[in-house]
């Protein structure tokens, strides 16, 4: 039952991503090609139809694709990277330090995304960058926190202080102990956030925050099909509909990998 | 785990649906009905020299507050609160005679100290109403008695009638008009919520002949087009003051109970370069890029088969209208040849300040892809309408920007090298000084005419297209205004039946 999530989720996500892939080698139409007419209705050439300026929305939904793909990854690997080396830090600071590290942490998880993402763009301008950023930094901190608590269960651990006894390096621990304890967790959670980071991408470019036009986000394109949803239905449901899977099919690959890491309760099942 | 993408699947749903308000409708009618007015212009503050915004002047010009002219929705000037003035031989001492039983809402008699002191609001040094620089002709205002207003100009100026048009008359002892309001109108400020509505209750101790034909008016503010639209249909309001986009109207063509009205709109749409920096300083590569563009199919993208195409900044309804959308007309053979005369034939980059708000950011990707045939590469640099104001209106740190400039006879600010734009011509600013100079009205519109031919044959900026003016009211209602003149929404003749 449970692989089924894991096969299901895949799947999707596979699909999306082969396609966002294909989209660099082949389009329909070049994503700034506004010859299509004004919202001309599904079929023929445009298999979605085209939005207000004549571009083909097949074409700018496979575009949005790899900004909404491209922010999970760049979300991840900030978030990542940031997360679990601060939550190491955290992890084997002293007592005060470590304090100090937790409530900053708290700090950070209480800020809204959006109101930190619109004070980084603030800063450096509405653009992808800024956007990727404000997610990657919003999602270390909840990886920090996380990091944190499982370093100090691992830490507490007999193998742990006989490593120690015998003289191993810190950085040793880490490497040989901590990580390869901590890992299948930590993945899982980022593979969690990725569904987020892709949401508040999108609600970032709706809100005008994210990436600039013309650039297609899903996001945007809610934004824009808004105003001609009676009239062009299609415009405002296939970018939804595209976001609900994409964010699905990350969470159904991510509770898959759960089970698959949690050794208690697949052989519970 | 199911509950957290169940969740997510409800936020993506939110995304796509906006929701109205619950329809409650007011069952009175005739002279006790109460008109709901909906909007997308809700006031900054209530004081138009202190950046009120359009929406002040919808809400509370010729209703709440009257001027000593009023400039009607036809866009004429006909007197108000001044009933006769006479002007001397050499055109610089304007005498004005007030009309008599003036009272202010607050129960004091207008009287010709009042009047000076509202001109001179407008024109005070912290003053940020757009007529200041205009009515700074104005050298000295005497008050012989109660009833006569002398005002002497340092030079003849043929528009200050129609400037007075936009002066309020106030009673400024009657606190801070930005949260408050005392003007002699047929209505007075009801309250003001906020985020939500500002109502105006029927003045019955009106001076003039004729009292409002309701009871009073009730705006109704929203910040998106389609909970406007909503509200319509729900009859939590009875008229739409302009309507934002074509494709919400298809759901009243069909249906009796509402009337779609095409006004004539002064709204232009421009793409605004920065004339003195290059490469817009050299007219090839303005004519270039205005050549580029096809502004006929931006209209359509945006507007469907609404608004109208405009050569100049001069739109239909100002007197020295002239068709000039054959100068520069879209040819992109023709622009790739400018763009080599003005010495860029390789292309160029430059980065558009485009507003972020509906349709600038749809406009500027269209521009972007109309720019590239040529090649012009477009960088979209999306700003808020504060950072429009102080990057792109104060400090003129751009090098294009798309705006919207709503108002009537404006094309005078290209003959002021230190506009915005900073369109530099001297035969152009000579003409229009002239113009304003003029002894009649004929003479300033043929010297208006020769300097807009000028003005758009230089391509000072791209005019891209007249917006329509589209009022969506219930079919019960008639006496309101259609063509949102300067932004202005008279609700004193509406009835509801």
């Amino acid at each position: 039952m449970r692989r089924l999530h894991l096969i299901a989720g895949l799947l999707l996500v596979t699909v999306i991503g082969g396609a966002v892939l294909m989209s660099y080698l082949w389009l329909p139409f070049a994503p700034d090609d506004t010859s299509g007419g004004r919202l001309t209705p599904p079929g023929g050439d445009h298999w979605l139809g085209t939005d207000k300026l004549g571009r083909d929305l097949f074409s700018q939904l496979l575009v949005g694709g790899r900004i909404a793909l491209g922010t999970a990854l760049g979300a991840v690997t900030v978030g990542g990277l940031l997360g679990v080396l601060f939550g190491l830090l955290a992890g084997f600071a002293s007592r005060w330090l470590d304090d100090a590290v937790a409530v900053a942490l708290d700090i950070l998880i209480a800020f809204p995304t959006l109101l930190l993402a619109m004070l980084i763009v603030a800063g450096f301008g509405a653009s992808l960058g800024a956007a990727v950023l404000a997610i990657g930094l919003a999602m270390a901190a909840i990886v920090a926190r996380l990091t944190r608590i499982l370093v100090k269960q691992v830490l507490s651990k007999d193998f742990v202080t006989a490593a120690r006894i015998s003289g191993i390096s810190w950085p040793r621990i880490v490497l040989t102990h901590v990580l390869p304890n901590i890992w299948p967790v930590v993945l899982v959670n980022l593979a969690l956030q990725a569904g987020l980071a892709v949401l508040a991408e999108a609600s970032l470019s709706y809100l005008g925050l994210g990436t600039p036009p013309p650039n297609a986000s899903w996001g945007r394109m809610l934004f824009e099909a808004q105003a001609t949803v009676l009239t062009a239905p299609v415009a405002a449901i296939a970018p939804g509909v595209a976001l609900v899977a994409l964010v699905i099919g990350i969470n159904l690959t991510a509770d898959g990998l759960r089970d698959l890491a949690d050794p208690t309760r697949r052989r519970s099942r | 785990m199911k509950r957290a993408w169940i969740a997510v699947a409800a936020a993506s749903a939110l995304l796509l649906t906006a929701c109205g308000d619950g329809g409650e409708s007011t069952p009175t009618d005739g002279a006790s009905a109460i008109i709901n007015v909906g909007s997308v212009y809700e006031p900054q503050n209530l004081d138009n020299t202190a950046g009120g915004g359009q929406g002040v002047t919808e809400a509370l010009n010729g209703n709440v507050y009257e001027g000593l002219f009023r400039l009607t929705d036809a866009g004429t000037v006909e007197p108000l609160l001044a009933t006769a003035h006479t002007v001397s031989e050499d055109g610089l001492t304007y005498t004005f005679t007030l009309a008599q039983g003036v009272t202010f809402h607050s129960g004091k008699a207008l009287t010709s100290a009042d009047v000076k002191a509202s001109i001179e609001r407008v024109t005070a040094e912290t003053s940020k109403s757009a007529r200041r620089s205009n009515l700074s002709v104005i050298s000295a205002i005497a008050t012989p008695d109660d009833r006569t207003v002398t005002v002497t100009l340092s030079k003849p100026s043929i528009s200050f009638v129609y400037h007075l048009s936009y002066v309020w008359i106030v009673n400024t002892a009657a606190g801070d008009l930005s949260t408050t309001a005392d003007g002699t109108g047929p209505y007075k400020l009801g309250e003001w919520k906020r985020g939500a509505t500002l109502s105006l209750t029927r003045n019955d101790a009106y001076w003039g002949a004729s009292k409002a034909k309701n009871a009073g008016a009730v705006y109704h503010y929203y910040t998106d087009a389609t909970a406007l639209n909503n509200a319509l249909l729900t009859n939590a309001i009875d008229v739409v003051t302009s309507e934002q986009s074509p494709d919400a109207l298809a759901q009243f063509e069909s249906n009796p109970l509402y009337t779609i009205n095409e006004g004539t709109s002064t709204t232009k749409l421009l793409l605004a370069f920065n004339d003195r920096v290059a490469p817009f300083d050299k007219p090839q590569v303005r004519k270039a890029v205005s050549a580029a563009i096809d502004n006929a199919k931006l209209l359509t993208s945006i507007w469907g088969e609404y608004g109208t195409l405009i050569g100049s900044m001069v739109p239909p309804g100002d007197p020295w209208y002239e068709d000039l959308t054959s100068v520069n007309a879209y040819d992109v053979e023709a622009a790739k040849k400018l763009l080599a005369e003005g010495g860029v034939g390789g292309g160029f980059t430059f980065t558009l300040d485009t507003p972020n708000y509906d349709p600038h950011p749809t406009a500027a990707t269209f521009i972007k892809s109309e720019l590239a045939k040529i090649g012009v590469t477009v960088e979209i640099n999306t700003i808020t309408s504060d950072e429009w104001y102080t990057k792109v209106y104060q400090q003129r740190d751009f090098q294009a920007t798309m705006q919207e400039h709503v108002n009537d006879r404006d094309v005078v600010w290209y003959g002021n090298p230190d506009f915005y734009w900073g369109y530099s011509n001297a035969t152009v600013t000579d003409l229009v000084a002239q113009a304003e100079a003029a002894k009649t009205e004929a003479d300033q519109a043929a010297l208006l005419k020769q300097a807009n031919k000028i003005i758009a044959e230089e391509a000072a900026s791209d005019w891209l297209y007249l917006y329509p003016q589209i009022v969506v009211a219930s079919s019960s209602l008639s006496g309101y205004p259609l063509n949102g003149r300067n932004s202005q929404f008279f609700v004193y003749d509406i009835v509801k039946s």
